[in-house]
């Protein structure tokens, strides 16, 4: 950090979709060598920014200059010509090609005879920048076998293969664990060291607090503020993004607790998870906590019948019920949000009133036809009652934001509610403030008598949001905490192995 | 729907100030590019050909499109939950083929409604049987009824390789009759396509169907029985071409084994250049039949302007092309 000409120099950096203006006015250096942490809500325009850096928009309006010398960056060829490299928010792996023939893509070595890829070359090149990383992957691997972290892991080494000058990370660990998410930071830091600049956008503040030198706050599309990292606190970065004093990010009431709603016995899955019990009576929030593969999604798809459990016995009102599919576990008052809600939650080409009133369809629907009136009706009331910012009914849920569509995959079960809501994930990939009203819902759900079991990887939010926290650790519950035992550490050590001591105190 | 009078698109609305006009253009076009199609074609033809501006030969073009815009309203189905039905054409010349066997026979009761009746039953059981295999065998859609357009073709030469044409006059009134002017056909594809229109906008069962094509696992995950769904839409297909080899056969007095060749390629396109997605979840009745009837005026149009047959081929694949392209494009845009 001692070269203070900037590397890149945007100015007055404007880009705009139709009537809507995501990027307006903005100024932004970055410095050699420096991470530079780019945060605000969703929509603020800060993968757009990036997205102009990197050659993805011809129209954008603004100067850019690279080492002090003006450029117009149309096209992402020229953007890495430049020495721009951009690791996508989304994975654009392509799954049935291995980990060498994804980082390399669309520029294999080239083998003597034309036209024909110098396997050898790719394979040892990418073995050579997986070591360089810290990356255990096998150049070899299909990409469809590995697991979504390492997915992510691919798309880094894919972007640091380029050996590019200014590295831009779009959210790196949506989908990382704790420890991951630890190892990728170091990874981020050994690059800065080695002079190369970095852009990290994240949600995650800890994160960014973590690794950056410089902090830039973006909102509806300008620039609020950019200062070194010693200058900002948790409270002034929320508010700087949220534009509003966001004093409750865990709005968690003691609710009533009534009976036992759920209550599973020994249950198990071989290869998944086995003899985990425990109960959620109405009225409370049970945090299921887990490193990935210690099995806490698989129990949870379990429950709703994605997967159905072989072993055990769930009981549902104290009654034992048989759940085989998720017709059964609706039929008895079970449902769940999914982890990745554009998989298994939305339809994404249809309007928002079609996958608001999914589930409701049946009571709005006598005789199968459907009553438009009071569908309207429903679906007006569920977008007032959870604030689901969006144009009209009929736009396409795609065009959302992830909070509001996040929304959206709760509400369709709230139409017609049920006992117990099984939340897998429900704030990954969407920004603080939706994060916080999410959080308002879940409190608001669980004092209207709802049992909630609420999966979450981020700890901060576990610990804020759940009555009673369960760690599962190698495909069984390995600790139980309540409210107030529960420490982060305490919660980490259990889900990591390392225990012993802890649990004896 | 209502759109447009909540709170928050009021507040857009106003923070975005006078919309420019363009996008809200171009949406419009893109929403009812098909129907502008149609008429610029009629236009067209109306000017530069006088004996196309008869209503005669506007039921001309009604009626022949009525088999394939048929056949189509199934396909749509099949289509809108990321499937596709490949045996229609062979089917057809099943139902067509026992339609006729008894069609043939002296005009008793029981051989009037089995001439009437059998083809539909054939259609549903045809239909059920692509259904049965995609539904809960699990194989996909294309390749099962590529399957089935080979083996129902096959069965329907081995049953019966030579035409029937000494069919009872009675039967002619399904192909050939009239309401009025209005040929029957046109008037079983009119209420047939009102039927499923009424179907997919406003039944459970037709929200259904867009959602198992756009995403199964959401579906599934709704609690939707996604097999049960898709074997359904076979069976609606099945019927669909039940209804039509009963009105091609009627029509041509003749049942043949080679009946119906090529049909499921043209019922597809309809659908698609209707806008339907061969990925599930987008298309619309209406656009479909827009899309039968938009191919039926141009095969009319070409062959009066003594278009060579091959010629007209020539156009018509350029123009399903074309329109989905566009479509594609507009879409890519946003709009």
């Amino acid at each position: 950090m001692l070269n203070r000409v900037p590397l890149v120099r945007m100015r007055s950096i404007s880009k705009a979709f139709g009537p809507t203006v995501a990027v307006d006015g903005v100024d932004l250096d970055l410095l050699p060598g420096e991470i530079h942490g780019l945060v605000g809500e969703n929509g603020a325009g800060k993968s757009t920014l990036m997205r102009v850096l990197s050659g993805f928009y011809a129209d954008y309006a603004g100067e850019l200059a690279i080492d002090g010398r003006a450029v117009r960056i149309l096209s992402p060829g020229q953007a890495r010509a430049l020495g721009i490299g951009l690791v996508h928010q989304e994975l654009s792996l392509v799954p049935e090609l291995t980990v060498a023939d994804n980082i390399f893509l669309g520029r294999e070595p080239s083998a003597r005879l034309p036209g024909f890829i110098n396997l050898a070359a790719a394979r040892a090149q990418a073995r050579l920048l997986c070591d360089e990383l810290g990356v255990y992957l096998h150049p070899e691997a299909r990409v469809a076998r590995l697991s979504i972290a390492e997915r992510q892991l691919v798309e880094i080494a894919k972007g640091v293969a380029l050996n590019p000058r200014v590295l831009i990370l779009d959210e790196p660990t949506s989908s990382l664990t704790h420890q991951e998410i630890g190892r990728l930071l170091d990874i981020v830091r050994s690059l800065a060291a080695r002079g190369m600049t970095l852009v990290y956008i994240s949600h995650k503040l800890d994160e960014v607090f973590a690794v950056a030198h410089r902090i830039t706050v973006l909102r509806d599309g300008k620039r609020v503020a950019t200062a070194a990292v010693s200058e900002w606190t948790d409270a002034t970065l929320v508010q700087a993004m949220v534009g509003r004093d966001l004093s409750s990010l865990f709005p968690r009431r003691r609710a009533e607790r009534g009976e036992v709603r759920l209550e599973v016995r020994n249950l198990g899955r071989t290869g998944a998870f086995h003899r985990v019990s425990f109960a959620v009576r109405s009225g409370e929030v049970l945090g299921l906590y887990g490193l990935i593969g210690s099995g806490r999604t698989a129990l949870a798809e379990a429950l709703f019948g994605l997967a159905p459990a072989w072993d055990g016995d769930i009981l549902v009102d104290g009654v034992s019920v048989v759940i085989r599919s998720p017709r059964d576990a609706i039929g008895h008052g079970i449902a769940m949000t999914p982890e990745d809600r554009r998989v298994r939650g939305l339809v994404p080409m249809l309007p928002v009133r079609t996958n608001l009133s999914l589930r409701a369809l049946r009571a709005l629907s006598p005789m199968g036809l459907i009553n438009g009136h009071r569908e309207y009706g429903e679906v007006q009331r569920m977008i007032e009652t959870l604030a689901i910012r969006t144009p009209s009914h009929a736009v396409e849920v795609s065009t959302l934001s992830g909070g509001n569509q996040q929304k959206i995959v709760i509400g369709r079960w709230l139409m017609i509610p049920p006992k117990v809501l099984i939340l897998d994930e429900p704030t990954r990939g969407i920004d603080v403030g939706a994060k916080a009203e999410v959080h308002a819902i879940i409190d608001r759900l669980a004092g209207d008598g709802l049992a909630v079991l609420f999966i979450s990887s981020e700890l901060p939010e576990i610990l804020g949001m759940s009555d009673r926290i369960l760690v599962m650790r190698n495909g069984t519950v390995a600790g139980a905490f309540s409210r107030q035992d529960a420490t982060e550490e305490r919660i980490m050590a259990v889900a990591a192995g390392v225990a012993g001591e802890v649990r004896a105190s | 729907m209502r759109e447009s009078d909540t709170p928050t698109a009021a507040r857009i609305g106003a923070a975005v100030g006078a919309l420019p006009l363009r996008p809200s253009l171009v949406a419009t076009l893109r929403d009812y590019g098909i129907y502008l199609a149609l008429a610029a074609l009629v236009v067209y033809f109306a000017i530069a050909l006088p004996q196309f501006r008869t209503p005669d030969n506007a039921l001309l073009v009604l009626l022949q499109v009525s088999v394939i815009g048929i056949i189509a309203i199934g396909m749509t189905f099949t289509i809108l939950t990321a499937g596709i039905d490949l045996s229609v054409g062979s089917l057809l010349a099943v139902a067509g083929m026992f339609s006729g066997v008894f069609a043939q026979k002296d005009p008793s009761a029981a051989n009037v409604l089995l001439a009437f009746l059998l083809p539909v039953v054939i259609g549903l059981l045809g239909g059920a049987i692509n259904g049965v295999i995609i539904a809960w065998a699990g194989v996909n859609p294309l390749i099962v009824t590529l399957g089935t357009l080979t083996a129902y073709r096959g069965f329907v030469v081995w049953y019966r390789v030579n035409p029937i044409y000494d069919l009872q006059p009675y039967y002619r009134v399904v192909g050939q009759g009239t309401v009025g002017p209005i040929p029957i056909p046109a008037i079983i594809l009119l209420v047939m396509a009102g039927a499923a229109w009424v179907v997919l906008n406003y039944t459970r069962y037709g929200r259904y169907v867009y959602v198992v094509g756009g995403n199964p696992e959401a579906a599934r995950a709704a609690g939707i029985d996604v097999p049960l769904l898709k074997f359904s839409v076979y069976v609606i297909s099945g019927f669909c071409v039940g209804v039509a080899g009963l009105i091609f056969t009627s029509r041509l007095m003749a049942a043949q084994a080679i009946s119906g060749q090529g049909f499921e390629l043209q019922a597809i396109a309809a659908a698609v250049v209707g806008g339907a997605s061969l990925f599930g979840g987008r298309g619309k009745i209406t656009n479909t039949i827009v899309g039968a009837l938009i191919m039926g005026v141009l095969f009319n149009g070409l062959v009066m302007l003594n278009v060579p047959a091959p010629i007209q081929q020539m156009v018509i694949g350029v123009i399903i092309i074309a329109a989905v392209w566009l479509d594609a494009v507009l879409r890519q845009r946003g709009y």
